[in-house]
């Protein structure tokens, strides 16, 4: 029981442990200007880390939210010139589509949810490829600026303002998972969808709402990350969609779904980046990054899964 | 020859065996009764190596023992028969009754099936069951798996020397009349070779086959009762501490029901493989009892007046109006509630807090533009504890922590505080222990006297009449016979089974 009890404070034990370790042997990696610029770095994973979330959440995944975000900084970097601040809102919406694909395929068609993702992002990869014909695109600086530079940089406060656009966008996913009726169908569904059917809910709706969320909030890692390298291609955040499952889990959100939720993945994203700054400390190559979060990820999923909900693991 | 001696076994935060002493003698046959949670299946757990004791002894032929797991528990002669059929329907006979002891029949890495297949038969004869130990263990009925189970265990005779014990936990509830009456002749014949400990919520079949009968209540041994002159009643009475008396069902509060008010009208609704040609008319303040046998198509029909399965053919009328079109999210705003068998899986959600369980079915009363009112929620919730007396201490714990009685009332809770007024129970009384279950046939009397319409697959055949205003005995998916039931006029169980079966 008390390992039970002790399991939910996991996250946060790790967290404080960890930054602990690096700070006693390098105590560099204290100093304020590195833990805000690190927090900075990690802004769009998190975002993307978020969405993916509230899938994880009802016990789905999402495979496309890498792709999805690929696909952004190619069609943001298109668009730019012709719609200017437009653009931001375009590419959200097309994540929304394609996340809300995703939830259809996988509530009406019945396909597995890793399956109905990872070929949607597919789908999605294929568009950014097609749209950028397979090169790296580049926004110019003063219309990106223009349209976009209230994401990026930071103000009088010496605060980057992704950090405020994560604050924002963690408020409001808090807000949606514990106080409206679609985090509470969204817990129920989780925790027990048989239950949540018998007691007149409309769960594909609420299903597909949760996939197109994380669409939605991929675009907008997408969009921010395209913005702060100024530019997009096909395979610019190659490499997100690990660590964004990583995060979730560590945070304790667990694969079964119904419990954790965005505050979790909040600390696990800032697990995520510390690990991730470990590993440059203790040079690591970055080649080899993936493998660590790999390990990561199946020692997480190994530790928090709820095993009564999964008898036989096939 | 098998002793427990001040055996204890504690959780955290229950002590579910207190001291318990239990003995058994070579050739006899040992009866365990209790409510649920009296700690019957924990001692059991002990018993065959599930659990360990963590407090006295366990005793086999004087010698102190501890078992580890249940494979060492039978290298001492101790085997289960499970309730839950142990065996894996894919596989031949007698690969199940050798699972795990394959290496007996093994040359040079190739198994012998001859070999294992006369030693199978060999088992089989000793309960009497002449099947081809080829057969696929899917292809047997429910009584001949039984046996294969308690053939299984006795393989136990050949490799252990000295006594057997055989536990036989519930071992009758999936059999028919006939096949009890075989078993239990087995069982006697079988007392030269094996004791049995036979575990039952049937009282009448314990004391029919047991020689003593062990009563437990909250986890202690409360009396040992002679086989020959023990009684149900007094059995009963030493489970529960009390008596049950003919006001269990709550006959006397029955009153007529409203005719002039049909609250649901089915018009000839067929489901090919389920039900044909089902009519019935539920009116305000009426319990229908539905009754057949398992796999009749009752629990289908409730699925579809609730609206989680579309029939083929005929109509459904709610309060009026014609059903379009069939989802429980359609039914549950006609105002109709479903309290389904597995409360665990469809009825409640688990990791949710009683007050979220109980506004999910109405969540649009208590929120305001998308935004709950989790106050709001939280009144009710308390309200509802209240006016059901809801054992848990505040409406904000876990629901999956509280008893199954108390889970049942959330689920009640959850639909009566909607103002629904057409009830579908399906087995509401199930897995619940005597109190609860009283409790649950109050809210029934209760909901009928608010005008609320029940439409009720029963437990047992006795809660169906006892509750009851009207009952469709259905076979096959087919209504044979209605019956009135009015207080004093109420049909017995033979009238039933005869047309259920």
């Amino acid at each position: 029981m008390s390992f039970g009890r002790l399991k939910r404070h996991f996250p946060w034990i790790t967290l404080a442990v960890l930054v602990l370790i690096v700070g006693t042997i390098h105590p560099s990696f204290l100093r304020p200007q590195n833990l805000i610029e690190l927090a900075g770095d990690i802004v769009p994973l998190f975002i993307m880390a978020l969405g993916m979330t509230l899938v994880i959440y009802i016990g789905g995944i999402d495979l496309s939210a890498q792709s999805v975000a690929n696909m952004t900084t190619v069609l943001a970097t298109i668009s730019l010139p012709i719609f200017g601040v437009f653009s931001g809102v375009l590419v959200i919406l097309a994540g929304l589509a394609f996340g809300a694909l995703s939830g259809f395929v996988t509530t009406r068609l019945k396909v597995p949810s890793f399956i109905a993702t990872l070929a949607v992002g597919g789908l999605a990869l294929s568009v950014g490829q097609y749209a950028s014909s397979q090169r790296a695109l580049y926004m110019d600086a003063g219309e990106r600026d223009h349209a976009f530079g209230w994401m990026v940089g930071s103000g009088w406060s010496g605060v980057p303002h992704e950090l405020i656009l994560a604050l924002v966008l963690v408020v409001l996913a808090w807000f949606l998972q514990n106080r409206t009726t679609i985090g509470r169908a969204l817990k129920a569904i989780g925790a027990g969808e048989p239950a949540a059917v018998a007691s007149g809910l409309k769960v594909e709706r609420y299903k597909i709402l949760a996939f197109a969320f994380s669409g939605m909030l991929a675009a907008i890692a997408g969009l921010l990350f395209s913005v702060k390298l100024s530019g997009g291609s096909p395979t610019l955040a190659e490499g997100f969609l690990l660590p964004a499952i990583v995060a979730v889990l560590v945070g304790g959100t667990p694969l079964t779904g119904g419990v954790g939720g965005v505050l979790n993945t909040l600390v696990g994203v800032l697990i995520v980046a510390v690990v991730r700054a470990s590993m440059l400390y203790f040079g690591v190559p970055a080649t080899s990054q993936q493998i660590v979060f790999g390990i990561v990820l199946i020692v997480a999923i190994a530790l928090t899964i709820d095993r009564s909900k999964i008898r036989i693991v096939k | 020859m098998f002793e427990l001696q001040k055996v204890e076994k504690k959780f955290p935060g229950v002590h579910a065996l207190k001291g318990i002493d239990f003995t058994i003698k070579r050739g006899e046959i040992v009866g365990l009764v209790g409510e649920n949670g009296a700690g019957k299946s924990t001692l059991m757990k002990v018993i065959y190596g599930a659990y360990q004791h963590d407090g006295g002894q366990v005793l086999v032929d004087g010698r102190a023992v501890r078992f580890h797991n249940p494979r060492q528990a039978m290298d001492m002669g101790v085997g289960m028969v499970f309730q839950e059929q142990s065996l894996i329907p894919n596989l031949t006979v007698m690969e199940n009754i050798f699972l795990g002891f394959e290496q007996q029949f093994v040359h040079l890495g190739v198994v012998n099936w001859k070999k294992m297949a006369t030693a199978a038969r060999q088992q089989l004869d000793k309960v009497k069951l002449s099947i081809d130990p080829a057969t696929v263990t899917s292809k047997l009925s429910f009584a001949q798996r039984q046996l294969v189970e308690l053939a299984k265990v006795l393989t136990l005779e050949e490799r252990v020397q000295g006594d057997l014990v055989i536990l036989l936990d519930e071992p009758t509830s999936v059999l028919a009349k006939e096949e009890i009456e075989l078993l239990f002749s087995l069982v006697r014949d079988l007392r030269k070779r094996a004791s049995f400990i036979f575990v039952s919520h049937r009282l009448d079949e314990v004391i029919e086959l047991s020689d003593r009968i062990y009563v437990m209540k909250d986890g202690a041994v409360v009396d040992v009762v002679d086989g020959k002159d023990a009684d149900v009643a007094s059995i009963q009475h030493k489970m529960v501490g009390r008596n049950i008396s003919k006001e269990y069902y709550r006959e006397e509060k029955q009153k007529p029901f409203d005719a002039a008010k049909p609250l649901l009208e089915v018009d000839g609704i067929s489901l090919a493989g389920r039900y044909n040609d089902i009519s019935l008319k539920l009116h305000a303040g009426e319990v229908l009892c539905l009754v057949g046998v398992e796999g009749s198509g009752r629990e289908a029909i409730l699925r579809t007046i609730f609206g989680l399965q579309k029939p083929h053919l005929g109509q459904v009328t709610l309060k009026g109006r014609r059903v379009e079109t069939f989802s429980a999210a359609h039914g549950v705003e006609c105002g109709v509630g479903y309290v389904p068998r597995e409360r665990k899986i469809e009825g409640m959600v688990g990791g949710m807090t009683v007050y979220e369980n109980i506004t999910l079915s109405q969540m649009r009363n208590y929120s305001n533009a998308g935004v709950l009112e989790i106050a709001r929620e939280r009144g009710l919730a308390r309200d509802w504890i209240k006016k059901l007396s809801i054992k848990a201490s505040s409406e904000n714990v876990d629901c999956a922590n509280l008893s199954g009685g108390n889970q049942q009332k959330v689920v009640l809770a959850k639909w009566r505080s909607g103002g629904s007024d057409i009830i579908l129970l399906d087995h509401p009384t199930r897995g619940l222990d005597i109190g609860a279950k009283e409790d649950v046939y109050d809210m029934v009397r209760d909901m009928c006297g608010a005008g609320v319409g029940i439409i009720l697959v029963a437990d047992t055949l006795e809660e169906a009449i006892g509750l009851s205003h009207t009952i469709a005995v259905i076979r096959d998916g087919e209504i044979r016979k209605w019956y009135d039931c009015p207080p004093g006029g109420k049909p017995s169980l033979y009238d039933l089974i005869h047309y259920m079966t």
